[in-house]
This record gives C-alpha cells, sequence and structure tokens, in this order.
C-alpha cells in the first residue's frame, strides 16, 4: 500500500506530521494431547497503528481495515483524536537515527519452507518421548508455536524502516498422579532453527519436574535460605521490570526514581537489556517508534546507571532514547539478570537448611510494583546438608524484591528465558519469609 | 458483512473432506478507549478489530485458522486449506443456512459510537476528581474508559445462523496513596452490557471513592501475620476465589481431558451442603452476558453445584463430544484470533441464609478478606492463590486492624468443603477472566462466606 497519498492528505488538513506501523504475522500452533493432534491453528494478519500530531498534541488510532479508500476517514479520526488529548508533554514523530545495527539472523528462510508434516511430526515426538518416561506421567501434551513477523514504520518526515523476524517454541506440559495428589508442569525452548531443539532434553526436564513434586507438603514458616530457580527468578524480575521504566520513574511509581549512581543490589547483580541477542523474536535494530535500539548494563556490578527511555520521557529527562519505545510506552527487548559463576548443583550443595524454589505462581496478582513487595505461592524443596528432603508446595514466599536482590549471595551460571524474554540464572538469597502450617 | 451465500460456500468447501463439522466466525468491533492520568487526558484511542474464523472438525478432532484479509475470497481459501488436515471421502451433505436468528435481550439506550467523545470525557474527569478529593494522601490517581460494540455472525454446519451485537462499558479507577515513604494502590472497574446509560445505574464519584479508600486504608495497614486460620470472604469481587478454584475446574476445556480434579464427580458431593454455585450467561445487562455463546447456542444459565452435589460443568460444543455431552452454551472467545471453548459468563455463590454480622461474631480469630485482588489456578492440581487487596484481622468476633501484604492459598476442593458459613447479601462484581480462548468479561459473585481454614501467607511471619 502506498501510505505517500495518507501523508499527503494528512499535511493538507493541517497535521503537522503522521506515521504508520503495520505489522503483519503469520502464525501456526500445533498441540499433540496424549497421542492426539489436539489444536492445530493456522492465522493470518495484519494491523495498523496510525500516529499524527495535530496542534502539538498526538492523535492515534489501530485498525485492521486497511483500505486505501478509508484514507480521509483516518485523517479526521487523527484530528478527533488529538483534539481531546490535554497532556503538555512534547510529542515526536521521529526522523531516523543516524545509524542502525546490522542485527543477523532474526529470519530465517528454513523455518518457513520446512514442511508442516515435518512439525507435526516433531510435536508427536515430544509428546511420546515425554509419555515414556515415567510411569506417573497422567497426560502428556506437546506444542509447537512458530511465528513469522513483518514490521513496516513510515512518516511523513521520510523514516522508512522495515524488520522480518520468525521464532519457534517447542515445548511440554505434564501432569503427573501418584495415589491422590496430582503434580503439572512447563518446559520448553525457543529459537527459529528446528535442528535447536533438544527433544529429550525438553521432555525429561518437564516430566523431572512434575514427578520429583509428587507428594509435596507444606513446611513450618519462618525464615529460611533460599536457593531461587531461574524460571522463578525470571518470573518475579518480570513482575519489577516497570522500576526500571522511565515513565514509571517519572510517574512517582517507581522505587527506583532519583536512584541512579547508587547501589541498589548486592554488587554481584548486573541487569541487562540486550536488543542483540540471536534467535530472539525481542531483538532488532529499532523500537516501535523507529528509534535504534542499544545494549545497555540498567544494573551495573549492583549500581543503578539508568533508566529505560522512549522518546517521550527521554526529553523529560534531557537525555536521548535508548531505544525501548514499544506499544506506545515503554518495554525491554531482551531482559535479563548477568550470568553468574556459580554452578546451579553447587549452589544447592552448599546449603545447610533451606529451600529451593522452582517456581512462583500469581506474579500478576500477589506483586506491587510500586513497593516491590510480594507475598507469592511457591513449589520447591526442603534442603537439608546440600541434599533435597523432600517436595513442597502450598507455601507463600514473601518479602520485597530490592531487599531480595541486596541479599543475593550467589548467581549461577545457568541464565534461562521466560515466555516474554525476561530471564535469570538461579540466585541464591541468604532470607526470605516462608510460610506454610 | 460478508454474505450468506459466501458463508455457506466456505463451510461446503470445508466439508468437501472427512470433517463432519464446519463453522465461520465473522467479527467486526468498534472499541473506543481514554486514558487520563496525572490530571490530563493522556490517550484517545478507537480501534476497529475485523476477522473471520474457520473451524473444521472431524469428532473433537479440530483445526482453526483465522484471517483479517479483507477480500472474501480468502475465506473459502482459509476453508479449503484446512480441509487438508481431513483428508478422505466426504461425509456431510451439501449445507444450506436458515433464516439469520437475532438475540433481543440486553437492550442498549445509547449506543457508544453516537456518544460525543467530549462526554465520555467529562465522566472521565469526574471519576478523577472524587478519587483525588478522598484524601490527601492520593498522589496518583488514573481513570481508563472503554466502551465497545462487538459484532458476531456466526454460521455452521450444525443449523446455525446467528447474529449478536454485544456492547460493553468499563470505567476503571485505580488511586495509588502515599505518605512520603511507602504507596499502596487501590483498584475498582465497575462495568456491563450497557452503551453510555450505563453511567445513569450508579454513582460515578462513588464508584472512584471506593479506589481511594482501599489505598488509603492499606497505606495505613500492618503486615498481614501468616498461618492457618479461618477467613470470611466478602460479597462481590470476593467471588474470584470460587471463579479461580472452582470455576475453571468445571470448563470442558480441562474436565473432557480427564485434567480437572472434578472430572467424573458428576453427582457427587463436592462442597458442603449450604454451598450453591450458578454460572449464569442470561442476567440482564450483566458483564458476561450474551444472547448467543461464540458458536452460535444460545446462553443458559448452569447450576454448577446444588446443595453442595456437582449438577453440571461448563460445555462447549468439541469438548461435548469428547465427553459425550450436549453444549450448555458456554463456548466463548475473545476474538476471531481464538477458537472457542467452554468458559464463565456471569458466576456466582447464591445467597445462604447466614447473615455478615453473624458471620464476623461467630469468627473469634480471622482473616476477613474485604476486597480480593486478582489471583490464578493450576486446573490438574486445583492450587490456587489470592491476593487480599483489602484485609483485616478479626480479633473476639469483630473487626479489628487492617493488614496487608496477604495471599490466600489453598486448593478448590478443600476449600469448597471448608464453606461453613454463606451469607444472604449476594452480589457481582466485573472482571477479565484469561485462559486458552484469550481474555473475555466475566462476572464473579457471592454473597459474603467463611471458609473455616485456611493457609493464609504474609509478610509478619507466624502468628
Amino acid at each position: 500500500m502506498n501510505f505517500e497519498q495518507l501523508f499527503k492528505k494528512a499535511e493538507a488538513k493541517g497535521i503537522e506530521s503522521i506515521q504508520i506501523y503495520l505489522e503483519e504475522s503469520q502464525q501456526i500452533d500445533l498441540e499433540v494431547f496424549k497421542g492426539d493432534l489436539e489444536k492445530h491453528q493456522m492465522a493470518d494478519s495484519r494491523g495498523l497503528t496510525v500516529q499524527g500530531i495535530y496542534k502539538g498534541k498526538m492523535g492515534k488510532f489501530k485498525t485492521e481495515i486497511i483500505d486505501e479508500k478509508l484514507f480521509d476517514q483516518w485523517v479526521d479520526d487523527i484530528i478527533k483524536s488529538a483534539s481531546l488529548i490535554e497532556s503538555k508533554d512534547e510529542v515526536f514523530i521521529y526522523e531516523g537515527s543516524d545509524k542502525y545495527e546490522e542485527v543477523e539472523g532474526l529470519y530465517q528462510e528454513d523455518l518457513e519452507t520446512t514442511d508442516i508434516k515435518e512439525k507435526i511430526d516433531l510435536v508427536f515426538d515430544l509428546e511420546k518421548r515425554i509419555s515414556k518416561i515415567d510411569s506417573r506421567v497422567d497426560i502428556s501434551e506437546a506444542f509447537f508455536h512458530q511465528v513469522r513477523k513483518r514490521v513496516i514504520i513510515q512518516n511523513s518526515k521520510g523514516l522508512n524502516l522495515e524488520k522480518e523476524l520468525n521464532h519457534a517454541v517447542l515445548g511440554g506440559h505434564v501432569v503427573a498422579r501418584e495415589n491422590d495428589d496430582s503434580r503439572s508442569s512447563y518446559e520448553f525452548e525457543h529459537s527459529n532453527v528446528l535442528s535447536d531443539f533438544n527433544l529429550d532434553e525438553i521432555a525429561k526436564n518437564c516430566v523431572d519436574k512434575a514427578v520429583s513434586l509428587l507428594g509435596a507438603k507444606s513446611i513450618k514458616s519462618g525464615k529460611y535460605e533460599v536457593v531461587l530457580q531461574n524460571a522463578a527468578s525470571a518470573s518475579l524480575l518480570a513482575a519489577y521490570m516497570s522500576m526500571f521504566s522511565a515513565e514509571s520513574v517519572q510517574k512517582g511509581m517507581s522505587k527506583l526514581a532519583n536512584k541512579v549512581g547508587e547501589n541498589i543490589a548486592d554488587n554481584k547483580i548486573s541487569i541487562v537489556d540486550d536488543p542483540f541477542r540471536k534467535k530472539s523474536p525481542k531483538s532488532g535494530a529499532f523500537d516501535d517508534e523507529g528509534v535504534r535500539t542499544t545494549y545497555k548494563e540498567l544494573v551495573s556490578n549492583g549500581k543503578l546507571t539508568g533508566y529505560m527511555h522512549n522518546l517521550k520521557t527521554a526529553k523529560k529527562a534531557d537525555t536521548t532514547s535508548t531505544g525501548n519505545g514499544f506499544r506506545g510506552g515503554i518495554a525491554p527487548t531482551n531482559f535479563h539478570i548477568a550470568n553468574g559463576d556459580v554452578a546451579y548443583d553447587e549452589a544447592v550443595s552448599k546449603m545447610e537448611k533451606g529451600i529451593i524454589i522452582t517456581d512462583l505462581q500469581g506474579t500478576h496478582s500477589g506483586t506491587n510494583p510500586i513497593s516491590g513487595d510480594f507475598s507469592l505461592q511457591a513449589n520447591g524443596f526442603y534442603v537439608e546438608d546440600g541434599k533435597i528432603v523432600k517436595p513442597l508446595a502450598l507455601i507463600t514466599v514473601a518479602g520485597n524484591y530490592l531487599t531480595l536482590l541486596n541479599d543475593v549471595t550467589e548467581i549461577c551460571n545457568d541464565l534461562k528465558f521466560g515466555f516474554s524474554f525476561i530471564g535469570s540464572p538461579s540466585l541464591k538469597i541468604s532470607s526470605l519469609a516462608i510460610s506454610g502450617e | 458483512m460478508l454474505e450468506k451465500q459466501l458463508l455457506e460456500r466456505a463451510i461446503n468447501t470445508a466439508l468437501d473432506s472427512s470433517a463432519d463439522f464446519a463453522e465461520v466466525f465473522v467479527e467486526d468491533k468498534k472499541q473506543s478507549s481514554i486514558m487520563m492520568q496525572s490530571n490530563t487526558v493522556e490517550q484517545a484511542v478507537n480501534q476497529t478489530i475485523y476477522g473471520v474464523g474457520v473451524r473444521i472438525a472431524r469428532g473433537y478432532h479440530s483445526v482453526y485458522g483465522y484471517t483479517n484479509s479483507q477480500n472474501p475470497e480468502d475465506v473459502v481459501s482459509l476453508a479449503k486449506d484446512l480441509a487438508k488436515s481431513f483428508e478422505g471421502e466426504r461425509v456431510r451433505e451439501t449445507i444450506t443456512l436458515g433464516e439469520l436468528k437475532k438475540g433481543s435481550s440486553h437492550q442498549i439506550k445509547r449506543m457508544p459510537h453516537t456518544v460525543d467523545m467530549k462526554e465520555k470525557v467529562a465522566i472521565v474527569k469526574r471519576a478523577n476528581e472524587a478519587a483525588r478529593a478522598y484524601s490527601e494522601e492520593i498522589k496518583q490517581v488514573s481513570i481508563s474508559f472503554m466502551d465497545y460494540v462487538q459484532n458476531v455472525w456466526i454460521a455452521s454446519s450444525e443449523d446455525i445462523y446467528v447474529q449478536d451485537q454485544r456492547v460493553r462499558t468499563r470505567l476503571g479507577i485505580h488511586s495509588v496513596a502515599s505518605d512520603g515513604k511507602e504507596m499502596q494502590s487501590g483498584f475498582n472497574g465497575p462495568g456491563g452490557h450497557y452503551g453510555f446509560e450505563f453511567y445513569e445505574t450508579f454513582s460515578v464519584e462513588e464508584a472512584a471513592k471506593e479506589a481511594s479508600r482501599i489505598a488509603v486504608t492499606m497505606l495505613h495497614a500492618d503486615e498481614c501475620p501468616s498461618g492457618v486460620m479461618p477467613v470470611v470472604i466478602d460479597n462481590g469481587f470476593g467471588g474470584v476465589i470460587f471463579h479461580e478454584a472452582c470455576g475453571h475446574s468445571l470448563e470442558a476445556t480441562s474436565v473432557a481431558k480427564n485434567a480437572s480434579v472434578f472430572s467424573g464427580k458428576q453427582g457427587e458431593q463436592i462442597a458442603n451442603p449450604i454451598v450453591n454455585a450458578i454460572d449464569d450467561g442470561t442476567i440482564e445487562n450483566a458483564w458476561g452476558s450474551a444472547n448467543f455463546d461464540d458458536e452460535g447456542h444460545p446462553q443458559q444459565r448452569r447450576q454448577l453445584i446444588k446443595d453442595g452435589v456437582l449438577n453440571s460443568y461448563m460445555v462447549d460444543y468439541i469438548n461435548g463430544k469428547r465427553m459425550k455431552a450436549s453444549s450448555t452454551g458456554s463456548g466463548r472467545r475473545e476474538s476471531y484470533r481464538f477458537a472457542p471453548t467452554s468458559r464463565m459468563s456471569n458466576t456466582y455463590i447464591d445467597n445462604g441464609d447466614s447473615n455478615f454480622d453473624e458471620i464476623i461474631a461467630a469468627t473469634e480469630f480471622g482473616l476477613y478478606a474485604k476486597k480480593m485482588g486478582g489471583g490464578s489456578v493450576n486446573p490438574s492440581t486445583g492450587d490456587f492463590n489470592f491476593a487480599v487487596m483489602e484485609g483485616y484481622m478479626i480479633r473476639d468476633g469483630k473487626i479489628s486492624e487492617p493488614v496487608k501484604g496477604a495471599t490466600l492459598v489453598g486448593t478448590g476442593k478443600d476449600a469448597l468443603k471448608k464453606i461453613d458459613m454463606v451469607g444472604n447479601n449476594l452480589l457481582r462484581a466485573q472482571g477479565m477472566c484469561g485462559s486458552l480462548s484469550g481474555s473475555i468479561p466475566t462476572d464473579v459473585g457471592q454473597p459474603t462466606l467463611r471458609i473455616s481454614s485456611m493457609t493464609v501467607g504474609g509478610s509478619k511471619g507466624a502468628n
């Protein structure tokens, strides 16, 4: 579609500058449940977001009906939307950065050309492996998700950017049962190269995780030394990511306001936002505003170095955008706690009396992103003299995230990313309040 | 809108295979939203959502695809592509669609697109002012206004050809209180199957004050002690506990696969006999109501639990085939981007015969959870967790000091049996429920009730 016509019509009606953001995607979803292809879904869609500055205010709309015949109506919609805005914040349509990083490997043609039958076979294969490992596996499920995405940003200031990427997830879900107890687990890997997937590893991890929790019970309430496993730590970091957003800081909704240059975590902790990470769909050379992305350590050896910015927050803070302007606000790319050098097994073996937390539930409701407080349901294991004694369930772990970051005593070398590409290695924490019986 | 002939052609193309079921779902939705923060309108966005979903099945094996191409022929091509999954002889005769059926309940007086955006902004401002005026400790208020008109057309090989219009309106008030050291937040979000007349059914100011009241109360609250204790959960949004802990486990999505703790338990006592639970998608103008579900079946009232006995599941068409049960009109989806599955509508525990004062007075020591936050549940184990947004300790049968940071943990199976008092003050509240077929509007509800013992997780340590 030729958007030049839209830009001209907008200009004629007094819109200072205008930008389109077009996203096209194709997706495949497969799910095998107990030897049956339970879900087979294919999708083809496109969505357009149009933004324009009218009398200094930013008007905006979104549509899935993309048709040149609607250009006049779209121009009116922008003006109507802009006329309601009262915010005095300066708004931007960006003319482009001097230089954009070359990001390789975002799109792998092979993933697209591989026949669907091969992908279906892969999921069947994984489900079969999961179901055979342990007789206590009652429900076994394997899933595959593939997405191909093309993003185009064009504006009346001459910006014209395009990126194409693809990505796949292969994973399993298990419910294990023994006596009257049942435990479930999810495990997955992601890549855009099918041969990267290690089926045996996914199957084994998935089954181990569910089976090892069978018979789990609560434990006496108290303060315990804790090893927070990588996936659990990543889910907690995800809940507190907004603390590092300049938007939260400027709105008074972040406890990290005015803390740049100060130590906010133990000096072993570094937190990174990495837009150039290989084989991740969150990677790319530019953000949704068309600004070049940057690699940065937001926390460097415990010290807060800055926040994530988009054009608007950068202007307010008299700095430059870090290339984190996504979805109309601020979001990270591949956001993670940097790896340490302790082997996970070693971290556990040195624990005298403590708890391993394997996963945390309810992070969308049991965390307060403003105060940093959390109180969450957890599963895990009780450890004595470096050995797992028994599995734990129906316990809650409570504390404050910033306190936790200061109480880290060891960082493992097992960095792992979750579904939303927020990652962490396993962390050893000197003390956390656990409530149970 | 796609013509009847084209829908028929898509369905018949899909059935030109060994498939025994084909369905086309067409959606055209217009949504408007306004966001106010820091006393200024920051965003006013209109959104148009349009697309078509095609589903084909043989037995309970189904494939789903969607497109939002504006070329109607692409829908027929999609049907043809999907049919490739069911190679073999045709099993169904050529389908012709009957007369288009339209729903007539949940009438709307002021359609959202006929109301000037300035009128909507005025509501947002009233809410903002009232929330801020509540206390000097209120430092931040954000208001979100949302309304939409969702038109859907559903046609399938099962003699279904319906149109439904869902009009929904919701106001969200989020208040943050601070004393300079600490911050606490409160939320209130009334909504319904209404147009702009919704704002004549309640006081915007009262709703806004409520969010601020919670934030300020929690600012001055103690840390909640942890341990096992009786918990009194108040009416309204307290019903989220039943929604999460039991409702999801009664959906055919998990029941049919034998993945629910309630699979195969129909007719059995699963709750204390004082418990009656209902899922009713027909309540006039309620947030989770509609004329038809998203598979084109009329919405119904389902008695899930009767006197503690499991009476009915919530069943969609495909999972029904696996369970050898018929649809209960429970097939729902967020949009054309999702295949439908069994979901809740307006789900609540019905009135019992205790009153609020009796329940509190009968509790020597425990937690009174006045406002619940969100939570989640693992449907295969029934383990749940909920945040308590506003809580108080009960001491000597009286409501005592406010406490913050409490989490309720348990399993649905246990909790149902431990409900030992049910009040008579049923109230429903609005929420968004996320699951396999996306995020959909649902009401939760209950009268005040007591769970005789429950694990409470708090940050203060054992009491």
